[in-house]
């Protein structure tokens, strides 16, 4: 950094002193020395510490994304090759498609994913829509107590949830597992859609209403079409969290219609399979949600935030 | 205002209108409540019963009644299992810390802060038995930490996380830990968004350094987020971990990684034992309760709408 004079507009504009004063303040002719030194200091430290803090952040992308590379380099071994940490080769990839149905599993997760996340949506948005622009005498409480449910951890009622579904003999199929996702999900979608919902003004309820349009047929033609950005956030945060996971399908869904992500649970606590495959069969479950997120992340991070009551 | 009344005509439209919308609420309604009451409240319900009796699941149930959660605490192995849950508690600061420093560096707005935003929270996307599954590696006896320690000239430090309790729950936590660091950064990140520039800026004018206005200025105005981010963490400690557990531990050794919600799965479905699984998930939930308690009453408090 050698010492060249700034343009003064510069130090008006970086300078956090000098309020409302015009560029290059007159006044003093001995000033403009210690001015630009003390720019260029300021300006100087400004930028040692961004390139601290990109430094610093860089370390934290390969703390955060070395699972990654690690599962996508050993999926590339055979058990020696990865006892030695040396050498690929396809092993990995053969031996999980001879251990594990992948494609199978791959289509049973997507179906489980997709009936769920159409029963969410169905209850959520009708609901969502009721709660907060059609209230009713005790629909304050029933929302209450529907958001309530959000607290009821699934491991408290996988008990009596395992009694019924067998008892109505629902565990032979899909059904049982996509139910129980579906009354999982529900609530925080109902909650989503509904502060959603809020925002839309009444006056165009109403208006549609006035038109002769049914309450039903406005929520369908009118409000529906508004919320596409709540569907989209309540379909991208259901998919991650039925795709990923393990106990309601471990339990409820039968062994040939097992999704990707028990299969992989149950291969790796057998404890007999080695790594290689394992870490190639945990590439294949993780790439649908990474696609997902990367192409939706907007919306998944706007439903954390939904989530926080703003 | 108008001060005429509305013509009798009207007035009774406006009657019926009002009513075609509160049945019309009410049917919108029924497909959610009917979901939520059939499958999340009535085998709520249903746990208390069960958690009061003896049953395998197959004979007919034997009724112990409300003694039955005096013997609960009183078994050593129950005692253990919620210690474990304790100590996974210790785990929460750092799972709120280490992302409030990572969303104060991202905050800074360096060159592709966004980029690194996006990779922080990519492992929020996947799932904790792939998670389970590396950390299981990293941690094992001839794993990737060992490994590391070698080639930094740390060779003699040899670890082996899992084969002990208590540095099993330790690797646990820790895994549990980095999984956080995602959805924690985002939170922070989006309250630091709704600080007011200009607050910040006039305690820049009033000479605050940069630490002090994070002090002073910024942390006190993300509490609520901290709040928020401190229900989340330690709801995701007590209920989310299930599957980290089932790939990396098993809950061993020993009873080292057994928490309650893993616990109901082993005493429900390893061991036949519905009555005390259920027991155990009903302590469960009320932990859950009391903790969202306190986060349903902070939402209220801001909005000031109750509901």
């Amino acid at each position: 950094m050698t010492a060249a004079p700034a343009p003064s507009a510069h130090s008006a504009h970086s300078a956090p002193s000098a309020p409302g004063s015009v560029p290059s303040a007159p006044g003093s002719p001995g000033s403009p020395g210690p001015a630009v030194s003390r720019w260029q200091s300021a300006r100087f430290r400004r930028r040692v510490f961004a390139i601290v803090i990109f430094a610093a952040m860089v370390v934290i992308a390969i703390v955060m994304l070395y699972p990654f590379w690690y599962m996508g380099d050993n999926s590339f071994r055979n058990q020696g090759q990865f006892d030695q940490q040396s050498g690929h080769s396809l092993a990995g990839w053969t031996q999980l498609f001879q251990t594990l149905p992948v494609v199978q599993e791959l289509v049973s997760s997507t179906i489980v994913c997709a009936a769920a996340i159409a029963i969410i949506l169905l209850v959520a948005t009708t609901a969502g829509f009721a709660f907060a622009k059609l209230r009713y005498r005790g629909s304050g409480l029933v929302f209450l107590l529907i958001i309530a449910a959000m607290m009821v951890p699934l491991q408290s009622i996988i008990i009596p949830e395992y009694v019924n579904l067998a008892r109505f003999n629902l565990m032979s199929s899909y059904t049982g597992a996509i139910l129980v996702y579906a009354a999982l999900g529900a609530p925080f979608a109902t909650f989503l859609m509904a502060t959603y919902y809020r925002g839309i003004s009444d006056e165009l309820i109403e208006a549609a209403v006035m038109d002769g349009l049914s309450y039903e047929r406005t929520f369908l033609r009118i409000a529906l079409p508004l919320s596409l950005p709540a569907i989209a956030t309540v379909t991208v945060l259901q998919f991650i969290q039925i795709w990923d996971d393990l106990l309601v399908g471990y339990l409820f869904l039968p062994t040939n219609d097992r999704t990707i992500t028990v299969g992989l649970a149950v291969l790796s606590s057998g404890r007999t399979t080695g790594i290689p495959p394992l870490m190639a069969g945990s590439l294949v479950s993780a790439i649908p949600a990474i696609i997902v997120y990367l192409i939706f992340q907007r919306y998944l991070i706007r439903g954390l935030t939904l989530g926080m009551g703003k | 205002m108008s001060l005429i009344a509305d013509p009798p005509v009207r007035r009774q439209r406006r009657g019926r209108l009002a009513r075609r919308r509160r049945l019309a609420g009410f049917l919108l309604s029924v497909p959610a409540i009917v979901l939520v009451a059939a499958l999340l409240w009535t085998p709520i319900v249903q746990a208390v019963r069960y958690s009061m009796t003896n049953w395998n699941g197959y004979s007919a149930p034997v009724w112990i009644g409300p003694s039955a959660y005096a013997s609960a605490f009183g078994d050593p192995i129950v005692r253990r299992v919620l210690e474990n849950n304790a100590l996974l508690l210790l785990a929460v600061p750092f799972a709120i810390g280490i992302p409030l420093i990572i969303a104060a560096l991202l905050h800074e707005h360096v060159r592709g802060w966004r980029f690194f935003r996006s990779v922080y929270f990519l492992p929020t996307a996947i799932s904790w038995v792939v998670i389970g599954m590396v950390a299981l590696q990293f941690f094992a006896d001839r794993g990737i930490l060992n490994q590391l320690l070698a080639d930094v000239g740390l060779g003699s430090i040899h670890t082996d996380f899992l084969a002990s309790e208590y540095s099993a729950l330790a690797a646990l936590a820790i895994t549990f830990i980095w999984s956080m660091i995602g959805t924690n950064t985002i939170i922070f990140l989006t309250g630091m968004a709704t600080l007011d520039p200009t607050l910040i800026e006039a305690a820049r004018v009033d000479g605050l350094s940069r630490r002090q206005i994070f002090y002073r200025v910024e942390l006190p105005l993300l509490t609520r987020f901290i709040q928020f981010s401190f229900v989340i963490t330690v709801i995701s400690a007590f209920s989310a971990l299930f599957s980290l557990i089932f790939v990396m531990t098993g809950g061993g050794p020993g009873l080292g990684t057994t928490t309650l919600e893993f616990f109901v799965y082993q005493a429900g479905f390893a061991q036949g034992q519905f009555g005390t699984g259920a027991l155990y998930g009903v302590i469960l939930f009320v932990i859950m309760i009391i903790v969202g308690i306190g986060q349903l009453r902070l939402i209220r408090s801001e909005d000031g709408e109750g509901w």
